[in-house]
């Protein structure tokens, strides 16, 4: 059964300094379930970082009301929030001698007295944060010592060990390889699933988004937040209103942003496969079409095009570039 | 296991300070055994009484207040660095020593420019009185910036500024100043752990006492601070107390021993690093004590260099400290990867 976890009403937010209010957000409503792996979505300034610190409480919103777990969010007191609420952000001071056992530890903070001491429910915590993040392997290392991805996991794994309702990150996939970037997005559509959690991840990666999310937030400029099921957005075109301007679109084939592209269909025969790799380096790089048809063969690779047979794709892209000047 | 390590390494290290302790009493101009000097204590059975008096009267003190600026001042810089997490930051950052220096300075220089004092007035208990007072004022000023400015940086520049302008001023006086007022001014800004009589010790005993109360009250919060303070508010950790309570330890501990002992360099900023790399945590649990008992050992092995042992003759503690401490830090620096485990 799905929960409310987070919920905004009405809200108007921004940014006050001595008597000069500025405004970013109006009108805003939005309503996060627990269980589900949301994905915020918007160009850059556009508002999301306004939202996530309205959420964390570190901006009051000017109107409107801003709810966790039912409790407006400014009647909790600072430890009763961290209890609900984990973080990682896109900061990346972090003590080298640390170790990763040692950071997720971090993440009972808000459960431990004062002298910080775990207890057994507390080691035990750890332990499981260690392990749904699979770093469990690593606990001992130092964090100088690990790669970008394996912190970012590790940043997830204390998060997680605080032991909230919600998650909320941000950008937790910026400056990491592809792989980590699936790889991330796919652990915390699982946590969400298992554990029960409530996720909000800002990203700009679209294209994982798209496989892992279970529902979309988008945000645009001068525009109420647009939320749904992401293929329901891709299916109305709603997608499209992220791209500001005309030049590029969401491609509904591919799943990904794209130029936009008249006529630039070549006639080729062959295997389909390479058939489209072909196609897609000759719309990249040749700005007009030929009619002649470009057969294709495998083993060896050639291309025969107008009587003339290319080794590599490269020779016959150098070939059309002097023909096109 | 990890507890009994910590243990372990705890005592040998208590075990190496009470070393020390005992080193630096029995060196000096006159060379009384540690056993001597125990026996004295102890059973009041004294070999000579010429002894008596240099220990109880003048070396006994003179440890005991290394033994709690090393507490005092490692403390302090460990709190500043966590908290602004800079490495480079120490006890004296927030232009506390500037303050204690400057109120030291219109006593002995402006003193006798003006007529208000003269040379004869500068007993021990004037100049740390004129010194709180220029290192409060300074720490007022510091906390009215505190209480307006949110982010941290800003409050480290603004200390580093009030700091500079202070050392203006201390400049101006200096130069129409006379020259004894001025040579008087300059053996106090090279500090001096003797000279301290027990009123002075015990007063700084409580004084640092009450310095270290805000610092147990905050250990956890220095650890989530590790990762900056926006983290820290995540784990419900709320940085401005924070910031009240390092302002509050840092001026008491850091102001009390530079208006006893003047300013003594070096010791806060490098003895949290030097903690962090023999210990290899970055755990405030073990820090804080590990931090206090290497200040107070090194202060005293310097304080024991400075007597120059066999000579009537001693060294700035000032001079001896850095001196003896940079080859030291840079060594260690150049060894490890330090700014990495930071």
């Amino acid at each position: 059964m799905k929960k409310e976890a987070v919920s905004g009403k009405n809200l108007s937010l921004g940014y006050q300094k001595g008597g000069y209010k500025k405004t970013i957000l109006e009108g805003l409503n939005f309503s996060l379930q627990s269980g589900e792996l949301t994905c915020l979505l918007g160009p850059n300034g556009v508002g999301k970082s306004t939202l996530i610190k309205a959420i964390l409480g570190e901006i009051n919103p000017f109107e409107g009301v801003i709810t966790i777990g039912g409790k407006v969010n400014s009647e909790f007191s600072e430890t009763e929030l961290a209890k609900e609420l984990a973080v990682v952000l896109t900061e990346p001071v972090l003590p080298g001698n640390m170790t990763v056992a040692q950071l997720v530890a971090l993440g009972r903070i808000p459960h431990t007295n004062w002298t910080g001491k775990l207890s057994q429910l507390d080691r035990k915590k750890v332990y499981q944060a260690l392990d749904a993040t699979k770093i469990t392997y690593l606990k001992d290392e130092r964090l100088s010592e690990i790669s970008d991805g394996q912190r970012q996991k590790a940043m997830i794994a204390r998060a997680l060990a605080q032991d909230g309702k919600v998650m909320i990150l941000d950008e937790p996939t910026a400056h990491l390889d592809l792989v980590n970037r699936y790889e991330i997005m796919h652990l915390l559509r699982e946590i969400c699933v298992n554990n029960e959690k409530a996720i909000l991840v800002v990203t700009h990666d679209l294209e994982i988004a798209l496989e892992t999310a279970h529902r979309f937030w988008l945000m645009n400029c001068g525009t109420p937040l647009i939320a749904g099921l992401p293929e329901d957005l891709v299916i109305s075109g709603k997608l499209n209103e992220l791209i500001p301007g005309k030049e590029f679109h969401f491609d509904l084939e591919k799943g990904k942003i794209q130029k936009r592209k008249e006529n630039s269909a070549w006639n080729i025969s062959g295997d389909k496969i390479m058939a489209y790799w072909i196609q897609k380096a000759l719309s990249k790089n040749i700005s007009v079409t030929f009619e002649s048809q470009i057969k294709i063969t495998k083993e060896p690779f050639q291309l025969l095009f107008e009587e003339k047979i290319f080794g590599s794709l490269e020779g016959f892209l150098n070939f059309l570039e002097s023909k096109t000047r | 296991m990890k507890n009994k390590r910590s243990i372990f390494f705890l005592s040998v290290g208590l075990i190496l300070l009470i070393g020390s302790f005992l080193l630096n009493i029995s060196l000096g101009s006159v060379t009384i055994s540690p056993i001597e000097i125990v026996k004295g204590i102890f059973t009041d059975n004294w070999v000579k009484g010429s002894s008596k008096q240099i220990i109880l009267n003048y070396r006994l003190p003179k440890a005991l207040v290394a033994i709690l600026a090393g507490f005092g001042l490692s403390l302090s810089g460990l709190q500043m660095q966590t908290f602004f997490r800079n490495p480079l930051a120490g006890p004296f950052v927030l232009g506390i020593s500037s303050g204690a220096g400057l109120g030291v300075a219109i006593l002995m220089l402006a003193g006798t420019i003006f007529g208000f004092s003269s040379s004869s007035d500068f007993n021990t208990w004037a100049i740390a009185f004129s010194g709180t007072i220029g290192a409060s004022l300074v720490l007022v000023l510091v906390s009215l910036v505190a209480w307006r400015v949110k982010d941290s940086m800003t409050l480290l520049i603004v200390g580093l500024m009030f700091g500079s302008a202070v050392s203006a001023i201390i400049s101006v006086l200096s130069y129409y100043s006379n020259a004894e007022s001025l040579k008087l001014f300059t053996v106090w800004s090279m500090g001096s752990l003797g000279g301290l009589g027990w009123s002075q010790v015990w007063v700084l005993l409580l004084i640092m006492l009450v310095g270290f109360l805000p610092i147990i009250a905050s250990i956890k919060s220095y650890n989530a601070m590790l990762l900056g303070e926006s983290y820290a508010k995540s784990m419900g950790i709320n940085p401005s107390k924070l910031r009240w309570l390092m302002i509050l330890s840092t001026g008491l501990l850091a102001g009390s021993i530079t208006a006893f002992c003047g300013p003594i360099a070096f010791l806060g900023i490098a003895v949290p690093h030097l903690s962090r790399m023999i210990w290899k945590t970055s755990d405030h649990r073990i820090l804080f004590p590990v931090s206090a008992i290497i200040g107070g050992i090194l202060l005293l092995l310097c304080d024991s260099i400075s007597q120059l042992p066999g000579y009537a003759q001693t060294l700035p503690i000032n001079a001896v400290t850095s001196l003896v401490g940079a080859p030291i830090v840079i060594s260690l620096v150049l060894k490890k990867n330090f700014s990495k485990e930071f």
